[in-house]
């Protein structure tokens, strides 16, 4: 019997190594997300760098060319512009930290316990329901000089004779916005805030009293530490959604009178829609871009980030 | 088994592949849905945009657009309405795009801008060809003229006057102004009125808006002066600076404005002498019907500006336009509507809606032009002038996004009056084109 001698014929050698191969898959099981990120997020921003590097007036075709980097040396000889910055940074400063610390007041009130409790919760979120628009209506005619509600409680409580232009005068206006989105943005925080309480342990706290702590180090060496996470995403999403808002300001004093609620972000969408300079608007948008990114940074390592309060 | 009614596996598809075949003609692929309504022949459709600043502008071109229809079969008439805040931005994208309306309302101070961009239509020999070209007054011709073409019909033309609560003048026994009244005139009235324990202000001054600007540029006439005069930009000059300083200090120093005054718009100085907060105001005739509705035919009445100390004054006329543009599909029928519209009956009644006056002399012969409340606009004809801020393109758009913070500057403080018009003159010279 004839018996066949059997070699073993190794398996021909892949192109791949099995790690690359996995690590290939595992990256085509990301390019869905990826693409989709690329061209909703990164596209655009690559669009609007290479936009600013041109003359690009809309109503002038004609002149439409490349001018390399002169939208941005106009930029800095533009005094609108830095006018605009500072009051950004004004709009910012105010309407963020009244947020802030009024939200935490809220925050502080509805996580005890009292009757009612739920339905206040649900009332607390009104402001940040209503759409922005409707929010800049309803305080614009708030302010209203001539048949307003304010200047009329003012004055039939007799602290006004004549009525007060609160949008129309340079040194209120800006006031004026910014307490409109105080007003519009108190539930933000105050419902992160809160939830950001309910997740603390009952134990810390207790731990902390027979420990003999009082009830204001209790606030600032638990509750405070303990929140920090919550308060650095917060404030951080806040400070960015704030720096580019212009609906408000856009409704209440379209950034007037002369410029003085003109924020960078409301003088990008007049660039771009009242003068059609896409160029020029594109520019601005870069530079609020950059803004961003340093400002963002420099904040999330000044506050250590989210890491866990124990790291 | 009865199978006759059964629907059989062969017909269901064939149901589907016809129901498919339909749907697809009806996605608009082709010039028009296979299934539209019937029609005695083929309509062309003219895309007509159509610029919306009140509502009541709504109703008024669909009608007008009906009638167009019940008038001719040959043209179907689709109208875009875009709120006016978007109007002028969506055309020009549309123009961009190389695909703008076949035709459109526009005001006639962006016809500067449209034509530098190429994307006006030249309807000089057709319309000096039309019937009613004789008729028309040449002011009209006018404000749709740039670079020597007439790129559009005048829709309705307005000029500006001052209306007056002669109610208030009975009840505060203050002098009835007249017709050749005077800056000191207006000044002694604007005080009479003036009552800001009673929330009442003699003058609804115009600080937001393009209108912002031109509302005191048309006072600064009175003194002499001229936006441009041998082609360089004077509206700096010591006549300018002085007139200026006059109107500001109508706000800052006699304070017979509301103190909103800086930022008031259209809506706010309408409301402000329909509510009875102001006396007097400068507006086209737009809001006349409105008043009449708000304060009452017999209680207010229209004047001319007041003269100036130059002897001078003028009012700047303007125009609503029905304008071609040179990318439209359908011109032969765009033509057809826009003649339609202008015809007698059309015209006038679009003019009489709104206020507006009407671009034929003939027609201002009628009702309701003959009437008292029309007087101060039909009044100001003689010394009535094509805007002088329509001499440059460029002009267009800056004169709200730069000219109007400068003058509100100057409106609470910022800027003295000279600093103001310098930094305005500054600003037009740099964009002469």
């Amino acid at each position: 019997m004839n018996r066949e001698a059997s070699v073993t014929v190794p398996a021909p050698r892949m192109l791949l190594s099995r790690g690359t191969r996995e690590t290939l898959s595992n990256y085509t099981y990301l390019l869905p997300a990826a693409i989709c990120l690329g061209g909703t997020v990164l596209f655009p921003i690559f669009k609007a760098i290479h936009m600013s590097l041109y003359q690009n007036v809309l109503s002038r075709p004609q002149d439409y060319r490349f001018i390399g980097l002169g939208n941005y040396l106009r930029l800095l000889h533009d005094p609108t512009f830095w006018l605009t910055l500072k009051n950004s940074l004004v709009w910012v400063v105010f309407s963020v930290g009244f947020q802030f610390v009024l939200g935490f007041g809220v925050a502080l009130l509805l996580n005890a316990e009292f009757k009612g409790r739920t339905f206040y919760r649900t009332l607390n979120l009104l402001p940040w329901i209503i759409p922005g628009v409707v929010v800049g209506l309803v305080w614009e005619y708030l302010y209203q000089p001539n048949y307003g509600p304010i200047n009329d409680i003012l004055r039939r409580v007799g602290l006004l004779r004549v009525p007060i232009a609160w949008l129309s005068e340079p040194v209120y206006a800006m006031a004026g916005v910014i307490f409109a989105n105080i007003w519009r943005g108190i539930p933000f925080f105050s419902i992160m805030i809160l939830a950001g309480l309910q997740a603390i342990p009952d134990e810390v706290y207790e731990a902390a009293t027979v420990d003999g702590a009082s009830i204001t180090q209790r606030f600032w060496h638990v509750t405070l530490p303990m929140l920090r996470p919550i308060i650095v995403v917060a404030t951080a999403t806040r400070i960015i959604w704030t720096f580019n808002y212009a609906d408000l300001i856009f409704v209440m004093t379209n950034g007037g009178p002369a410029n003085a609620t003109q924020i960078t972000s409301s003088y990008t969408l007049l660039s771009a829609y009242t003068d059609l300079d896409f160029g020029y608007a594109a520019t601005l948008s870069v530079v609020l871009l950059v803004i961003m990114l340093v400002f963002t940074a420099c904040y999330l390592k000044f506050t250590k980030g989210v890491e866990s309060v124990s790291g | 088994m009865d199978t006759r009614s059964r629907f059989s596996r062969r017909q269901f598809l064939k149901t589907v592949a016809a129901t498919g075949a339909v749907s697809a003609a009806q996605l608009g692929w082709g010039e028009a849905p296979l299934l539209s309504p019937r029609k005695a022949h083929a309509a062309s459709t003219v895309r007509f945009q159509f610029s919306v600043p009140e509502p009541l502008r709504i109703s008024l071109v669909e009608s007008l657009v009906d009638r167009f229809h019940k008038s001719q079969s040959d043209v179907e008439v689709k109208v875009e309405f875009v709120p006016q805040a978007q109007a002028r931005q969506k055309l020009i994208t549309a123009v961009s795009a190389g695909n703008p309306p076949d035709c459109c309302m526009m005001w006639d101070n962006w016809l500067g801008e449209f034509d530098g961009m190429g994307a006006l239509e030249d309807l000089t020999g057709q319309i000096k060809s039309w019937k009613h070209y004789a008729g028309t007054t040449p002011t009209a011709w006018q404000t749709v003229t740039v670079k020597g073409k007439i790129v559009s019909f005048p829709w309705a033309i307005t000029n500006d006057a001052i209306f007056v609560r002669t109610d208030r003048v009975k009840e505060y026994g203050l002098k009835m102004p007249y017709f050749d009244w005077t800056w000191d005139d207006f000044l002694t009235l604007a005080k009479g009125f003036t009552k800001p324990e009673k929330n009442q202000y003699g003058f609804g001054m115009r600080g937001g808006g393009t209108w912002a600007v031109l509302y005191a540029t048309e006072f600064m006439y009175g003194n002499g002066v001229q936006v441009l005069k041998d082609d360089k930009v004077a509206i700096n000059s010591p006549e300018a600076v002085e007139a200026f300083g006059w109107y500001v200090d109508l706000l800052r120093k006699h304070k017979v404005t509301p103190p909103s005054a800086p930022t008031d718009a259209y809506r706010q100085i309408v409301e402000g002498f329909g509510r009875g907060v102001t006396s007097m105001y400068l507006h086209n005739s737009g809001s006349i019907e409105e008043q009449k509705k708000f304060v009452g035919e017999p209680n207010f009445i229209t004047l001319p500006i007041p003269v100036g100390p130059a002897k001078k004054r003028a009012s700047f006329f303007f125009s609503e336009t029905l304008t071609m543009f040179k990318a439209a599909k359908n011109k032969e029928g765009a033509w057809k509507f826009m003649t339609f519209l202008m015809d007698d009956e059309p015209h006038f009644d679009y003019c009489r809606t709104l206020g507006l006056l009407p671009t034929r002399e003939a027609l201002t012969k009628r009702p309701p032009y003959t009437t008292g409340v029309y007087g101060g606009f039909v009044g100001s004809f003689p010394f009535s002038i094509v805007s002088p801020y329509l001499a440059y393109a460029g002009w267009g758009g800056m004169l709200d996004s730069q000219g109007v913070p400068l003058f509100q500057q100057a409106f609470v403080g910022q800027l003295t009056p000279k600093q103001c018009l310098d930094k305005f003159a500054e600003m037009l010279t740099k964009n002469m084109a």
